[in-house]
């Protein structure tokens, strides 16, 4: 047999023994024992100087080209193989894609202040700053600068808890005080003009008391949210718009408001603001007990007298004031039905917002 | 306020359409909270004809009586009233009606003969005091006819909210006013007609010749009258009288009291009905005087209570004693009884403010108190006065003797008022016509005239109108009336408004912010809190002050503010814990308040607090989730940390002295600076045990102030690394007092320039491989300079100068 036909046996041996390798393991081993240092074909190389001279270039040919077939049915291997091994590890990777994800737990907003955040937006986009004042406040910011003096009759409107006042005075009304739990933000008004340049375009949003047993309908504190506009040319007509437009934003586009007069201590000309129910659209259901309409808020006219007290001409600045319980904004918004979960901090409650 | 509307359109035109007129009155202001068709607890009462009556066979004075209701047959009723008799009309209730005080009507037997149905008198049907004999109606009563239509003649009563600033809308001719200003048509008011009565009434001697009048503080009293009305008979009301007063919201309790109630409802003017007997003194005259009270004087009022009064307080006094509390409620020595015949009529007005604090201090609110605290106009109470006194006469057949007495000390001035057109339409961002604007302002009571400037309206109020102080009460009314939903919405027009954030906001939304990304979840709970809690959370030695008190709680659960925000929010992990849910990350941005002698005001601080328990979730398919502990709410308030960018965190151990309320050993203040922003630890298990939770629980609570004080608003840029670093790992055994903090110090100083970053990896304690007392802490220590590469040598020379320098300070050895 002639090396010639000798390289031709290999090389048919190899490309076979290639073609049935599954695995590069198994390719390697046939790499190493072909070609590598003590291979088969490298044995052939090193012996070319026994080659007699005359068959020198046929062989040296010869096996160059088997090295080249080889090599380059080991690379074609490889790459088969490598596909194949990547699909099937990719295959064997397969996940259920419905099985939980891996995060960390985000945390939830409280309702009530999530609320106030929307409200806060929708005010802060009309050019309003937020501010805010004490829970504990003395009888003048919650009532008296708000034009309702001792005994007038609109403060047995709310009942009010009274603190025990440590600096010694005493009231004129046994069980009362010079110093209570604010019944509303309202005070913040009287805060802001005193402190602030005018013009005041500015929401106070807090917490509030008042003497209601907790139920279903009622907790002894809530949030409400005040708000103040003391300008030239403030008009009835821009408070209309703008709680218009709040309200809008609120609750949908689709809504309506209404303005029935009121009394407020405070403001003048003052009105109690409805927004057209929801659910039945003005038609009158169960949730707005047949009106169509449900309550959100009073407002009006800033009182002179209230401008007065904080030192601004009524006769050069008007303004408008509005309050709305934030607490009844989200029980119409989610249908909460017992607000004292707000208060209970479980968890199940919680996380759902 | 309860308004018949039978009554009002009496005097004004009522629409028929009840929906619409109730809106129009919600509009304008007169809020309408309920509507009810009076007759409606009257069902299955009809107007029966007696057919027979028959003596009852097992009885003396009962009988059986057959009576036609309308229906197919004739239906049997036992009946025990005297006056009943074959013929008459009478009220029925048949078997299934429920009559006033839940009382059902059943088919049953009385004395072996059956009863299907019950004749009816006034009192049982919640018409009247009168239970003489069952009620007589009139022949003309159409036979099964439900009685409530008979009765009503489907009268309505709507029960209006009236606000504090309406007195004049407490009575039903000032409604009539309202309702004629809201529709501008036609009122009428039958004053003048009722006091015309009382010439054909009047006879005997002049009342001035005995009755004497004082008022010894006109503060307290701007007017008083008394009339005298004689020969009275005390005795059920008349239909038409029971039948108001019913329909008003007051119980009929007799001719006298009801015509005192009449007229108030009619007029909104309150009356007190004296029997003059009990007020006659020694010398036979009469003498009223209305005088303070005295402190602790005692006085029992007409609803039998006995009460302490107070100079604050007013009585009607004789030189004997008080005899009524001014302007609140009569007294029961001088109450009209049966057998009064001779009656003192008050018709006074009182000051707002005292009748006020009085109502409120005795918590005694009537339908007086009620008017007079809202002002009682103080002009027309002679009218009215004689107006009751005829009325009074007319219904016990008594005679009113001449003449009144009146003193006045304080006469009502009418406000005049300017009302500037222009002005008010450019507030109310409207264009409202002048003619309406006087048409409406003259029919709710106004006197309006023209002055020389055409814009401007001169406009005198009128003294039933106490609000009417100033322009603006004036528009108020013009824009109510004419309708504010008439009015364009518009946005403020002003060119200077910005809406700013506060540092205030900002930092709480990166709180917020922070805090739900560490997976807190937010909760609110109560501010107030019990007495005992800060002790129960064994926090009284933290200097929390004094705790504010409520002068009037709910209850004693709920009766101090709170001091410190921990007690809330453990009340809300076992609330979670005994509810089910074991994993539980709450926290809550708050104020708490402490109080000191002396001062009025409280303070009050902005805290965060945060308590976690449990775990963060329930292990996963693809992770285990390990409980809190300590390092947990550390790690939160290290986010925080870092998002505030606070400077020169750090967190001191805090012993069991400084800090009872947690576990010691756990329980650190947090610093920055020197700054204390709070405190983070794991709760006393004492204290989670006083609140009914399972510890541990871990908790923080950081003062806002102090966080946005230390809050940085920017940071500093710090040049990206761009040569590389070589890290060293390094384990120490040091003794266990040594801390991590320390560890960092000694490293961090020690490393010079070179050390870029210490970060500690493990902590390893074995007695026996590490020793007794002492503890190994590998640290991995990054070197980079940042303008070239390191070589080995520098950092050998470096790392080896550290671990030198800790090993001096802190009797560190290498482990290797």
């Amino acid at each position: 047999m002639s090396l010639v036909d000798e390289l031709s046996a290999l090389a048919e041996e190899t490309l076979s023994s290639i073609s049935g390798a599954s695995t590069s393991v198994e390719l390697e081993a046939i790499r190493v024992a072909v070609l590598g240092k003590s291979g088969s074909l490298t044995g052939y190389l090193r012996s070319m100087g026994q080659v007699p001279k005359e068959e020198r270039a046929e062989v040296g040919k010869t096996v160059n080209a088997t090295r080249v077939k080889v090599e380059s049915a080991l690379e074609e291997a490889k790459a088969r193989i490598s596909a194949a091994e990547l699909a099937s590890s990719i295959d064997a990777a397969a996940v259920d894609v419905t099985l939980p994800g891996r995060a960390q737990q985000i945390g939830t907003r409280h309702l009530i202040n999530g609320m106030v955040d929307e409200i806060a937006q929708v005010f802060l986009g009309l050019g309003y700053s937020v501010i805010e004042g004490p829970e504990v406040e003395t009888d003048y910011y919650n009532f008296e600068a708000l034009n309702a003096p001792p005994d007038h009759p609109s403060r047995s409107m709310q009942d009010t808890f009274y603190v025990l006042d440590r600096s010694g005075d005493a009231s004129a009304v046994k069980g009362e005080s010079d110093v209570l739990l604010r019944t509303q933000t309202s005070g913040a008004q009287v805060h802001a003009m005193e402190d602030r340049e005018l013009p005041i375009y500015v929401i106070a949003p807090g917490k509030v008391y008042r003497r209601d047993v907790a139920d279903p309908s009622h907790l002894p504190q809530f949030h409400q949210v005040e708000g103040l506009v003391v300008d030239k040319g403030i008009t009835f007509g821009d408070l209309k718009g703008t709680l218009d437009f709040v309200c809008k934003q609120l609750f949908g586009p689709d809504r309506r408001t209404r303005f029935r007069a009121h009394y407020f201590p405070f403001t003048e000309p003052s009105a109690e603001v409805d927004v057209s129910c929801g659910i039945c659209h003005g038609e009158g259901c169960r949730m707005c007990k047949g009106t169509g309409w449900l309550e959100i808020l009073g407002c009006g006219m800033v009182d002179p007298n209230v401008l007065s007290m904080s030192g601004i001409d009524p006769e050069v600045y008007s303004g408008f004031a509005f309050g709305m319980g934030v607490e009844r904004i989200a029980c119409l918004k989610y249908d909460v039905p017992d607000l004292r979960m707000l208060l209970e901090g479980d968890m199940r409650f919680l996380r759902q917002f | 306020m309860k308004l018949s509307l039978k009554w009002v359109n009496d005097y004004v035109n009522v629409p028929d359409d009840l929906g619409a007129f109730c809106d129009r009155l919600d509009l304008t202001g007169t809020g309408v909270e309920g509507v009810e068709k009076l007759g409606d607890a009257l069902d299955g009462v009809v107007v029966g004809h007696v057919l027979t009556c028959e003596d009852h066979p097992d009885s003396d004075h009962m009988h059986v009586v057959s009576v036609d209701v309308g229906a197919d047959e004739p239906v049997q009723v036992v009946c025990g009233a005297p006056n009943i008799a074959a013929g008459i009309k009478v009220p029925v209730a048949c078997v299934g009606a429920v009559l006033p005080g839940d009382f059902k009507i059943k088919k049953s037997k009385l004395r072996g003969v059956v009863s299907c149905g019950m004749c009816c008198s006034r009192r049982e049907l919640g018409q009247g005091t009168d239970h003489e004999g069952i009620w007589v109606l009139p022949d003309d009563a159409p036979t099964g006819a439900p009685f409530s239509e008979y009765l009503g003649e489907g009268d309505t009563v709507l029960d209006l909210e009236i606000t504090p600033n309406r007195p004049d809308c407490l009575s039903v001719t000032g409604l009539a006013r309202e309702v004629g200003a809201m529709y501008q048509s036609a009122v009428s008011c039958p004053l003048q007609d009722d006091m015309d009565k009382l010439a054909a009434l009047t006879a005997g001697n002049d009342v001035a010749d005995s009755v004497r009048l004082e008022i010894a503080d006109p503060d307290r009293c701007q007017r008083y009258t008394a009339r005298v009305i004689e020969g009275v008979k005390v005795g059920p009301s008349p239909d038409w009288l029971a039948e108001r007063v019913t329909a008003a919201g007051a119980r009929s309790i007799n001719n006298v009291v009801d015509v005192t109630n009449y007229i108030m409802f009619l007029y909104g003017q309150p009356l007190h009905a004296f029997d003059y007997d009990t007020l006659v003194g020694d010398d036979g005259m009469v003498d009223v005087i209305v005088r303070p009270a005295r402190d602790g004087e005692e006085f029992t009022t007409l609803d039998g209570t006995d009460r302490v009064l107070t100079s604050d307080m007013t009585v009607i006094a004789t030189p004997k004693e008080a005899v009524a509390l001014a302007g609140v409620m009569g007294g029961l020595t001088s109450e009209v009884e049966d057998h009064t015949t001779t009656i003192l009529l008050e018709s006074a007005t009182f000051s707002r403010a005292h009748t006020s604090r009085t109502s409120r201090n005795l918590g005694l609110i009537s339908e007086a108190s009620m008017r007079y605290e809202r002002g009682v106009d103080d002009v027309p109470i002679a009218d009215i006065s004689a107006a009751a006194a005829a009325l009074m006469a007319e219904v016990s057949g008594g005679t009113v003797r001449p003449g009144i007495v009146d003193l006045y000390p304080v006469r009502s001035e009418r406000a005049s008022l300017r009302f500037r057109q222009g002005r008010f339409n450019a507030m109310m961002g409207a264009d409202i016509p002048s003619d309406f604007i006087v048409d409406v302002l003259e029919r709710i009571g106004c006197e309006v005239g023209r002055t020389s400037d055409d814009d401007v309206l001169s406009v005198v109020a009128p003294t039933f109108r106490p609000d009417l102080e100033r322009e603006i009460d004036l528009y108020e009314e013009v824009v109510r009336l004419w309708g504010m939903d008439r009015i364009e919405p518009t946005l403020p027009a002003s060119p200077q408004r910005v809406g700013l954030r506060e540092a205030r906001e900002v930092v709480r939304d990166l709180v917020n912010g922070t805090l739900r990304a560490s997976g807190m979840n937010e909760t609110m709970t109560y501010s107030f809190a019990e007495p005992g809690d800060v002790e129960a959370a064994r926090m009284d030695a933290l200097g929390l002050g004094e705790a504010v008190r409520l002068i009037n709680p709910l209850n004693a659960d709920q009766s101090v503010m709170r001091q410190t925000m921990l007690p809330g929010l453990l009340r809300s992990v076992s609330y979670n814990q005994h509810h089910g849910t074991k994993n539980i990350q709450l926290y809550e941005i708050g104020t708490v308040f402490s109080g000191a002698e002396g001062r009025k005001k409280p303070k009050e601080r902005a805290k965060v607090a945060g308590v976690l328990a449990g775990a963060m979730r329930e292990d996963a398919w693809n992770a285990k989730q390990s409980p809190f502990d300590f390092f947990d709410g550390k790690g939160v308030v290290e986010n925080l940390a870092r998002e505030l960018a606070l400077p020169k965190v750090r967190f001191k151990e805090l012993s069991a002295d400084e800090a009872p309320h947690l576990q010691p050993g756990r329980a650190a203040e947090v610093l920055s600076g020197g700054t204390v922003l709070g405190w983070v630890g794991e709760v006393h298990p004492l204290v989670a045990a006083a609140f009914d939770a399972e510890a541990p629980v871990v908790a923080f609570e950081l003062d806002m102030g102090a966080l946005e004080k230390a809050h940085r608003p920017a940071r500093d840029y710090v040049d990206v690394p761009t040569f590389p670093a070589i890290s060293i790992d390094q384990a120490f055994v040091v003794d266990n007092d040594v801390t991590a903090e320390r560890m960092s110090q000694v490293m961090t100083s020690a490393g010079g320039k070179l050390l870029e970053s210490v970060a500690l990896f493990d902590v390893y304690r074995d007695d026996e491989r590490v020793g007794a007392g002492k503890k190994s802490m590998a640290f991995k220590l990054t070197y980079r300079a940042a303008d070239r590469t390191l070589t080995s040598d520098e950092v050998d020379a470096a790392h080896e100068r550290l671990v030198k320098k800790v090993a001096g300070a802190t009797g560190a050895e290498v482990r290797s």
